[in-house]
């Protein structure tokens, strides 16, 4: 009852809303669900009435048999009323249970639903861009077919692999010709009538699923052997001698069998039409005029028929005048010559002969040629335009290099340029190389042997030959001077010092020698020199013996300056300098630096140091004159503090000598040795430590200043000297030892002094007598020789003029001293 | 062309053919013929705006070592002391020049340089002939 009740109502509710023109919505139907690629896809549905007002449609699904429900992901996609279920929502192995729901105001109504498994609703879409092209090959005629895959939204999903069907059926018949082509997306269809229009379709397929629709059509035509020949076209004409040409021409792509060539052509000016007179002599596809048919600066008219069965076919004419198309032939006969004149470089000549047709002996065609050249292993090549002549001449080539070289040639008017000619390689000989190469090894060896020549000398006699090549400045030498008396530039005293009153030395340089005594002694030592009166500022000077030729000074030569051997320290009558121990003018190379030390009040005494032997000291203020005193120094009663110092000693007074410290006051006769050597000056006067007094007297009749007598080469070592008694000066003579009264008397000009006692041995005590002017411990012979080195404390032997005789050469001729004029440019 | 109506050798055994002083003959009236349309040429492309300067000077040149050209030519004849039949000769240029102007007046510029540029190659061409005939040491 009731039901029945609420389905009238419903039916009165159905007929008043109809009346009225709404109703609920009709059930919609689904019509179709597809799949492209198995990934995702769609679903369409076809509404029912929509009862007359707006009707919203939702889709729903459920998946296998859960029960949760879903809605549609995308209604857009795939157009209205569809649902696109992209990739997410897209499982492959799952069924799906879709309904779709119509409502609107008054109610809805829902579809059946609809079962989708996707698998089972693959289906692509069809393939596209089908081309077809009918070719011929060896004479058989097939149809190829290609087209692409069907397009996707998602082109990520490439990877799938589509299988493909093709059909095709002659136009006019009904039944279809079905190949499976398989995956490829291309086709050659065979066996297929000639002249018949055919039409073809393909579809495809992904693994499972469905075969998508057939593509669109297509038609082709096969061609027919009966269809007439495409155009031929005319490629070239070319004359390779201005006597003759050649045209070649291009058959129509497709032509059926057998086509016809024939070549006609006419003059310019002319009506009539010839036809090519030789298809053979130039090939397949060419006509060859010859001599007789070839006009010049006349244009030909040019065509070629294609002939077959089916028809002929004409192509487009070629006008050609022959003067405007020669190319020649390549150059032949290339020859290199490598040429060789005298007193010149040998350079390379090329040559060729024009090609053999050209005629070029009347002058009918004019040849240019150019060449290229590259390094074998080079890679741009460099062209060089040669001209009408038919060589060239290479000179910039590198010798020992392969070369390529090309030449090619071109008339000299219109035309065209020829091939190459053929490579020809050059191989530069390398004989010059050669040639330089050993020049430069002899060379070579000729210097290495000089330099290893000079070297071994060098290393053997090294000092001899710099001694040889490089001789020492001779400093100056005077006897007596201080050194640093000369750097300080006092020249008065210099001047006293060298005994000369006036600038430049008289002839009194006699006097001016003096010979070094060395007084070495402690402090209360003075050595007073006996006559210092006139000469006040004589420092000491020692005037070392010239033994050597390299004073060279003028008459009054000094003696060549201390060697080390020879010491010379004197003191200096007139004053002393109190110096401080220092070198006096120290010379770089190795010259003797001068130590003089002063003390005292009068008489100074000089000692000198002695420091190398090279280079020659200069001069110790020299002295006294008339007889050279050897030195005299001597203090008179004033002590004299003289103190030798050595360059090596310290403040205590040292002796001459280089090396030595001694303390000494001996008056020393310095002898000059040779500067050269750097042995080791004598003398070294030891001086006792007590005090001596080392008084020389110089016999001096007007001496200046006590001076050394730089004549007398040797020293005497003065041995000690008493204060107490008069001054006496101890010298120990080496040779004279013994004696007594020894006083060597040296050579004619020498001076004595007189010994008084002899002590010990070999120690002579000077008097110091004023005749006695010197204690020429040294004469000339005995003298040099006769150098004691107090053997004192030390006992330092200190080397002596040992070898003074053969260096410390004295000049016995004359006096030595010191000019003073050499020495002049050293005053300030 | 209004040179087209003189016999020339078309080809390098005629030309050979011939005697040199017909051959040379027939440059002079080669170039005499193209003398005056040269002038004329050179007169009518002055008002041409759209050429540029270096062809007109470059007419100019042609025209001035054409006059040049062949009056090298006569000298050669000169001391060659070519035999010029005088009737077949000198006449003939004179007489038809004005008749040749007029043809060479009426055509186009393109036909006009077409013409020239074949004359002047078959004048450099006998000229090269008739050098190795004279002197055939000369770099024949």
């Amino acid at each position: 009852m009731k039901q029945k009740f609420t389905s009238s109502v419903q039916i009165i509710l159905q007929l008043a809303l109809t009346t009225v023109g709404q109703s609920y919505p009709g059930k919609p139907k689904i019509i179709r669900c597809r799949s492209l690629e198995k990934e995702t896809f769609s679903c369409w549905w076809k509404p029912g009435s929509d009862g007359g007002l707006p009707t919203n449609y939702t889709l729903f699904y459920s998946k296998d048999s859960e029960e949760k429900i879903y809605e549609c992901p995308d209604y857009r996609t795939s157009g209205p009323n569809s649902c696109y279920f992209d990739k997410n929502h897209t499982n492959p192995w799952t069924t799906y249970n879709i309904t779709v729901m119509a409502t609107n105001e008054i109610g809805s109504n829902s579809s059946d639903p609809h079962y989708v498994d996707v698998t089972s609703i693959v289906q692509p879409d069809a393939p596209v861009n089908l081309s077809l092209e009918a070719k011929t090959s060896a004479s058989i005629r097939y149809l190829w077919a290609k087209w692409s895959p069907p397009p996707l939204a998602d082109i990520s999903s490439n990877s799938h692999v589509y299988h493909y069907e093709l059909r095709l059926k002659p136009e006019e018949k009904e039944e279809w010709e079905i190949i499976s082509v398989g995956v490829q997306a291309q086709y050659k269809v065979m066996r297929l009538q000639a002249g018949v229009k055919y039409v073809i379709q393909v579809r495809c397929m992904l693994d499972l699923g469905e075969w998508s629709e057939w593509s669109s059509e297509r038609w082709v035509q096969i061609p027919n052997g009966k269809s007439p020949p495409e155009k031929p076209t005319i490629t070239k004409c070319r004359s390779p001698e201005k006597e003759t040409f050649t045209c070649w021409w291009k058959p129509g792509s497709a032509g059926g069998h057998p086509t016809n060539y024939t070549l006609l052509y006419s003059k310019e000016g002319e009506e009539q039409v010839y036809e090519c007179p030789d298809y053979r002599t130039a090939g397949p596809n060419s006509c060859y005029f010859d001599k007789k048919h070839t006009s010049f600066w006349t244009i030909y008219n040019i065509t070629v028929r294609a002939t077959n069965e089916m028809g002929s076919n004409v192509s487009d004419p070629h006008y050609v005048d022959v003067t405007y198309i020669v190319q020649p032939d390549p150059p032949v006969n290339v020859t290199l010559e490598l040429k060789k004149p005298i007193n010149r470089k040998p350079y390379l000549v090329l040559t060729w002969s024009p090609p053999p047709l050209a005629d070029v002996r009347s002058g009918w065609l004019t040849l240019e040629y150019e060449l290229r050249l590259k390094p074998e292993e080079g890679e741009e090549w460099e062209t060089i335009f040669v001209g009408q002549q038919t060589q060239y001449k290479m000179f910039s080539l590198n010798p020992g290099k392969k070369y390529i070289v090309q030449i090619h040639c071109k008339p000299d008017h219109h035309g065209s340029w020829s091939e190459w000619s053929s490579e020809k390689y050059i191989q530069i000989p390398t004989d010059f190389r050669v040639k330089d190469m050993v020049v430069w090894i002899v060379v070579g060896v000729l210097s290495s042997l000089v330099c290893l020549i000079m070297s071994w000398t060098m290393v053997f006699k090294g000092y001899r030959m710099i001694a040889f090549i490089l001789p020492p400045v001779p400093g100056p030498k005077i006897k007596g001077i201080d050194t640093h008396l000369l750097e300080t530039g006092k020249s008065e005293e210099l001047l006293s010092a060298l005994g000369c009153h006036g600038f430049p030395p008289t002839s009194d340089c006699e006097e001016l020698l003096i010979e070094y005594l060395e007084v070495e002694d402690s402090e209360d030592q003075q050595l007073m020199p006996s006559h210092d009166n006139s000469h006040p500022s004589k420092n000491a000077k020692m005037i070392p013996k010239e033994t050597d030729s390299d004073s060279g000074r003028g008459s009054c030569d000094s003696p060549s300056l201390l060697s080390e051997k020879c010491r010379e320290s004197h003191a200096l009558p007139s004053r002393l300098q109190t110096q401080d121990i220092r070198d006096v003018q120290e010379n770089k190379g190795g010259k003797r630096s001068w130590e003089t030390q002063c003390i005292a009040s009068e008489q100074k005494i000089f000692l000198f140091n002695i420091e190398n032997t090279k280079s020659s000291t200069w001069p110790a203020a020299q002295l006294p004159n008339t007889q050279p005193p050897v030195f005299a120094y001597h203090s008179t009663t004033d002590a004299h503090k003289i103190t030798l110092s050595t360059t090596n000693v310290n403040t205590a007074p040292a002796l001459v000598g280089n090396e030595e410290k001694h303390q000494s006051q001996y008056p020393i006769t310095e002898t000059v040795h040779d500067d050269m050597e750097k042995q080791r000056e004598v003398e070294n006067l030891h001086s006792k430590t007590d005090q001596t007094t080392v008084q020389v007297k110089q016999n001096r009749p007007n001496d200046k200043s006590p001076f050394l007598n730089p004549k007398l080469m040797d020293y005497v070592e003065v041995h000690k000297i008493r204060q107490d008694e008069k001054p006496a000066v101890l010298l120990k003579h080496k040779e004279n030892s013994g004696k007594t009264e020894k006083y060597t008397v040296p050579g004619t000009s020498k001076e004595y002094t007189k010994v008084s006692t002899v002590m010990d041995h070999n120690i002579l005590v000077l008097m110091p007598d004023s005749r006695i002017q010197h204690t020429s411990v040294s004469q000339e012979p005995a003298m040099e020789t006769s150098q004691n080195l107090q053997q004192g404390q030390d006992g330092k032997n200190m080397s002596y003029c040992l070898t003074v005789p053969s260096e410390c050469k004295r000049e016995t001729s004359g006096s030595e001293y010191m000019d003073p004029s050499s020495f002049m440019p050293s005053f300030k | 062309c209004h040179t087209s109506w003189m016999l020339t050798p078309n080809g390098k055994e005629y030309a050979q053919k011939i005697p040199r002083e017909e051959l040379t003959h027939l440059i002079l009236k080669l170039l005499q013929a193209w003398k005056e349309p040269l002038s004329h040429f050179n007169q009518h492309i002055e008002h041409h705006q759209e050429l540029p300067d270096d062809s007109l000077s470059k007419a100019k040149q042609i025209s001035s070592m054409v006059h040049e050209l062949k009056t090298g030519v006569e000298k050669v004849t000169e001391k060659a002391r070519f035999s010029i039949n005088s009737l077949n000769g000198m006449a003939s240029p004179e007489a038809t020049g004005l008749s040749i102007s007029n043809e060479a007046n009426m055509m186009s510029d393109s036909d006009f340089i077409h013409c020239f540029r074949r004359d002047s190659n078959k004048v450099q061409s006998y000229l090269k002939i008739l050098k190795c005939r004279i002197m055939p040491e000369n770099s024949c």
